[in-house]
């Protein structure tokens, strides 16, 4: 309930709106009751009216009154369902836009420490499956239990004008379609409810997972089974969604047994209380077909409820992920970014969160401006670690890491992103052209500026080879170009960028030696007056540097 | 400035933002292609005809129970007010109103149950049919769409059919009955009312099909923006390191805020037209309705004497009034479910899209002819392959026998992937042919014969060892451990808490680019296959473990087939032959 009330908070800057549209669909609800009790009622006083005139005593019947106020009303229900239906829609989507982009929002903080550990497939499930669900918390949930609430107060008090009995016997029935249907089902959907929510998110997951690494199935065998697994997640979906339609559709036949009960019932009373002239029959008619149109109300509410759990997981999930603290957490008091780049760690040590081995075991280097070191070890020795500490993606447990005499938790993390140029062993692309890929490194660059990058990373003739040139599209995670082609072009970026501190975390890793052998003489070049912090474990790219240490197990020594 | 960049009228921003004008151009230029999707929905629905017929009898069961229930009240109402009949001739009316509530709601369970179990089992078979179509597609053409998109159609657009069986054709049927009996029920009873019925119900459908005309482009619009939002957000996701690395991530939020509001806006185009349909279709009734009301009550006043105004009785008008609404009910139903159908249908189109989708990976079940005089395990007979315009291999001739060990070698880009691609079966070649054991290759023979390792192995949800034994799930504890061990994954398996159970994530998060590749070669070690392709295995190792790991290979593969793609010198010196790769053509 509290990640309810949490997003409900959200929908404050269109609650105008959102009132609004309460309030034309209490018009609605009061039209579409009104018409029918004000038809019962004409019809019969018709009748009756034409009885007498039968009779033969001339009775004025204005017919002409009523008749016009049936037309109004019937205008006023379909024109006001039909605002109230656009102003909510709109409104509540607008929200949901909001919420989107908010969610990313929070994520920022979040990578790369803390969100290593959640699947993509999850989160996009979270970022649109379960924002998506937050739409019924208005239209399905609140919106329906304050028209209900207004309206069946409302017809409780006007029947008790005519009927006292009646109107309480209606209110009583009112209270339980309303409040006590609605609450079981609540109780007997949330399991349900609930699952759907984790299925649909799994489901996606697995698929996800499925579709990337596609090509690894099939060269082992091993799609068959991964589909018919993805096959049985959704028979349990879909086995899970028949169950909660099951239950639906015992409550819509509660609830309309229920309405017809009580329709029977006020047709009873009202024949008891016509027949000792409590009742006239005009009246009977009204109280009946009142009665009949009331129980339109209530009727959204016990699925609505039965879903509640859905709803309350999705606002749950979305949270689970929004209120992560980050790895790094952001300091109260930020400093603005010395004029220096001089790196140091003082007595470093370092575990990743939920792990009991210490990667970085009291660490200490200096890095001054401008000086180029390398860092060797076998795989898994705690070297990449070592240079996202210097990149705050962590905090260190012990010790501390300098720059320029300031600690790196009291800088700006955004504005210490503008200090490294990265060139890793896995360069992420993005599904979109190459150029589109360049310009991340810097969005307003020059054509001329992105030649000489271009230039520079040797990516000129893997280019002038493709029809589309610089527009060719690289998919998704850049699948259509070779591992040796989007390493140059992540050294594209690298140029374009043009960091003081360059970070290059086995940076030549899976090219060919002469691509190797280009790619070192071009970063020679470029990182001239750069701090270069290399992690390698090949020999070539070592004169590149003027110091070398050697990593082993988390501890760090002079070579 | 990201909006430069990331722009989305941008030509290259490939799943194209379609306007809705775009849209309707592409319906009205392919009223066809709307028909296609309208007959395969159709196709569709044959295996669930039961069902759907059965939730169809209950609804006209129920709206039968609706008249019943109408004259039932309509009598009592005259009997208490009019003619002011004693309790006892009141008791079986009462009767017949109470038994007809515990009929209706029987009816009001089972149309919502039956139809339900028509829209599910038919979602089940297309998932089926969606999962079957993407292994025939083979990875090149699954690489070209964003796995976001897919696991959005796979979710989310078969979900969207659901209500076109469950709801639609059901409707489709109890419209076509139920208005009929209650105009022949009414006709009698007064036929200015039955002719009122008859005229004005059919305007229903024919209005429902003019404001739904729409309907279907704007759902397909509504669709490919939530696609195109899926595969953005995942790509968006998965890259936000990087992102924040070159601080666009705060910048990004710009054009995640444009696709979100995009998706709102394609979202309101298509709930505008189902609000206006449905409002026009309940004002349309409601004034029907009134036409009624009106004319039976002035009869009753006696100020009409047209048709059988005059004799009208408080009962009759009672029941033709109480009966007015629920004519119209199944056809405003049905205009209501016309939306189902369009979503269906723009549902359909991008589910079509995939299964109507030629396979570029060699079809699995088309044998070819076979080469019964096998000169060698592996023949490439002048092959070339095209992408689009682009020729990555051009006239490639290749003789490889049994038991031979091979170096690929070649520049980056000199089309050694693409080589490995076409021998595994996952694409076609564009021209010739390739042969393994005498037969044409395809993914499936081929995926018996060959251990693969790619240059990015992925690895799967799971723990270590599920990951190793991904070819063969049920080997032993000991061969997993053994491949575990020749590939040197114990090295750092050891120091985890959990050894080989070890969760870990997608994409080898929490592992290394070299760890990543020695749970791939562990895999290979446990594959046992006739034929080995590595791709770059000495990528991301060290000296010491380079040296190891070529031991191991030769110990391990010494009467296999080995082929590496490799850079690597010490590797290329310890194969037996060496093929080059040079811009697509082999160097002799």
């Amino acid at each position: 309930m509290k990640d309810l009330w949490f997003f409900l908070k959200l929908f404050k800057p269109h609650s105008g709106w959102l009132l609004g549209g309460i309030i034309l669909s209490l018009l609605t609800a009061f039209a579409a009751i009104a018409l029918l009790t004000l038809s019962g009622w004409f019809i019969s006083a018709s009748a009756l009216a034409g009885l007498v005139v039968i009779d033969g005593n001339v009775l004025a019947f204005n017919f002409m009154l009523p008749a016009a106020q049936i037309r109004a009303l019937a205008i006023t229900r379909t024109l006001g369902r039909y605002g109230e239906r656009l102003v909510t829609h709109d409104a509540t989507f607008r929200v949901l836009a909001g919420i989107r982009s908010w969610f990313f929002q929070q994520l920022i903080p979040l990578v790369p420490g803390r969100l290593s550990v959640m699947r993509s497939g999850d989160l996009l499930s979270r970022m649109t499956a379960d924002i998506d669900a937050l739409d019924s918390l208005y239209l399905r949930l609140l919106a329906p239990a304050i028209v209900a609430t207004i309206g069946v107060t409302a017809v409780t008090i006007l029947l008790a004008f005519y009927a006292p009995v009646i109107s309480l016997a209606t209110g009583l029935m009112l209270v339980v379609a309303s409040v006590v249907v609605p609450w079981i089902f609540n109780r007997l959907g949330r399991s349900g409810a609930e699952q759907i929510v984790v299925l649909a998110a799994n489901f996606r997951v697995r698929q996800v997972d499925m579709m990337q690494g596609f090509a690894d199935l099939l060269a082992n065998q091993a799609y068959e089974r991964f589909s018919h697994f993805l096959q049985q997640f959704s028979d349990l979906m879909l086995n899970t969604q028949q169950q909660n339609n099951r239950l639906s559709a015992i409550s819509s036949t509660i609830t309309f047994l229920l309405a017809q009960i009580t329709v029977l019932m006020a047709l009873v009373l009202g024949a008891i209380l016509f027949k000792e002239s409590l009742l006239s029959g005009t009246d009977l008619a009204l109280v009946v077909f009142c009665v009949l149109a009331a129980f339109e109300l209530v009727t959204p509410l016990p699925v609505a409820l039965q879903m509640l759990a859905k709803l309350q997981k999705a606002a749950q999930r979305i949270r689970q992920v929004t209120e992560m603290s980050p790895t790094a957490p952001r300091h109260i008091q930020v400093e603005v970014l010395p004029e220096r780049y001089d790196l140091q760690l003082n007595n470093v040590s370092f575990r990743y969160p939920d792990q009991q081995n210490w990667v970085l075991k009291n660490i200490s280097l200096v890095i001054p401006q401008g000086s180029k070191i390398a860092i060797v070890g076998v795989s898994g020795s705690g070297k990449t670690t070592l240079l996202h500490l210097l990149m705050r993606y962590y905090d260190p447990d012990q010790g501390n890491v300098l720059m320029a005499e300031h600690n790196l938790k009291q800088l700006d993390a955004d504005q210490l992103m503008t200090c490294f140029g990265v060139l890793s062993q896995s360069s992420q692309l993005f599904a979109a052209s190459i150029k589109q890929n360049l310009l991340i490194a810097k969005p307003n660059a020059l054509a001329i500026e992105l030649d000489a990058a271009i230039q520079a990373a040797g990516l000129d003739k893997f280019i002038s080879y493709l029809p589309e040139g610089l527009d060719t599209w690289v998919g998704e995670s850049g699948v259509k170009v070779s591992g040796g082609e989007a390493r140059r072009i992540a050294l594209a970026r690298l140029y374009l960028k043009n960091a003081p501190v360059l970070i290059l975390d086995e940076p030549t890793e899976g090219l060919d030696s002469d691509t190797e052998r280009d790619v070192f003489k071009a970063l020679a070049n470029f990182a001239r007056d750069k701090t270069v912090i290399m992690v390698t474990h090949r020999e070539a790219g070592l004169g590149l540097v003027d110091v070398v240490y050697s990593m082993e197990q988390g501890v760090l020594s002079k070579l | 400035m990201v909006m430069y960049f990331f722009n989305s009228s941008d030509k290259w921003q490939k799943p194209v933002q379609l306007s809705e004008t775009d849209n309707q151009a592409y319906f009205d230029k392919n009223k066809a292609r709307e028909k296609v999707c309208a007959r395969w929905l159709k196709e569709q629905s044959k295996t669930v005809r039961k069902p759907i017929t059965l939730a169809a009898s209950v609804a006209i069961i129920n709206g039968l129970g609706v008249t019943v229930q109408s004259a039932a009240l309509a009598f009592l109402m005259q009997a208490i007010i009019i003619d002011k009949l004693p309790w006892a001739s009141l008791m079986t009316p009462f009767l017949v109103l109470a038994g007809v509530f515990i009929v209706r709601s029987f009816c009001v369970y089972g149309h919502q149950v039956l139809g339900f179990e028509a829209g599910a089992k038919v979602r089940a078979s297309i998932r089926q049919q969606l999962l079957a179509k993407f292994l025939t597609l083979g990875p090149a053409e699954i690489k070209q769409r964003q796995s976001g998109e897919l696991s959005a159609i796979m979710l989310e657009q078969v979900d969207a059919l659901e209500n076109y069986f469950s709801r639609y054709l059901p409707q489709q049927i109890i419209v076509g009955v139920l208005p009929i009996i209650m105009i022949i029920v009414v006709m009698p009873i007064n036929w200015v009312v039955g002719l009122i019925f008859l005229f004005t119900g059919p305007l229903v459908p024919i209005f429902m099909a003019l404001v739904g005309m729409g309907a279907a482009s704007a759902n397909r619009s509504q669709f490919l923006a939530m696609a195109r939002m899926s595969g953005y957000f995942l790509d968006r996701l998965q890259g936000l390191p990087t992102l924040k690395l070159f601080g666009q991530a705060a910048q990004e939020l710009n054009t995640i805020n444009q696709i979100a509001g995009g998706f709102r806006e394609k979202t309101m185009a298509v709930l505008r037209i189902a609000f206006l349909s449905s409002a026009i279709l309940e004002f349309f009734s409601a004034v029907a309705v009134a036409l009624v009301a009106v004319y039976v009550g002035l009869g009753l006043l006696g100020q009409i004497h047209f048709g059988p105004a005059e004799q009208i009785s408080f009962r009759e008008a009672l029941f033709v009034l109480l009966l007015a609404p629920e004519f119209f009910l199944p056809l405003r139903q049905l205009a209501i479910n016309y939306h189902d159908r369009a979503a269906a249908l723009g549902a359909a189109d991008a589910i079509l899209t995939i299964l109507e989708k030629d396979a570029d990976a060699p079809d699995t079940l088309s044998a070819g002819k076979s080469r019964l005089d096998k000169c060698s395990l592996i023949e490439f007979n002048t092959v070339s392959k095209f992408y689009a315009q682009r020729q990555v291999l051009t006239d490639i001739n290749l003789c490889i026998a049994a038991g031979e060990k091979i170096a690929l070698v070649g520049e980056s880009g000199a089309g050694k992937t693409t080589l490995l691609n076409l021998l595994l079966g996952f694409e076609a070649a564009t021209e010739g042919q390739i042969y393994l054991n005498g037969l044409p290759v395809n993914c499936e023979y081929a995926a018996k014969a060959i251990a693969w390792v790619g240059q990015n192995a992925y690895i799967f949800h799971g723990s270590i060892k599920e990951n190793i034994a991904l070819a063969d799930p049920d080997a032993s504890e000991q061969r997993i451990i053994n491949a575990a061990q020749a590939a040197g994954v114990n090295e750092f398996s050891e120091q985890l808490s959990e050894g080989l159970l070890t969760q870990i994530g997608e994409r080898g998060y929490g592992l290394s680019g070299g760890q990543v590749q020695r749970i791939a070669l562990a895999r290979a070690f446990l594959k046992n296959a006739d034929i080995i392709l590595l791709d770059e295995p000495t990528a991301n190792l060290d000296a010491t473990n380079k040296t190891a790991l070529l031991a191991v290979i030769d110990q391990l593969f010494a009467d296999k087939t080995l082929i590496i793609a490799t850079h690597d010198p010490l590797v290329i010196n310890r194969m037996a032959r060496q093929i080059t790769l040079r811009q697509g053509r082999l160097v002799l």
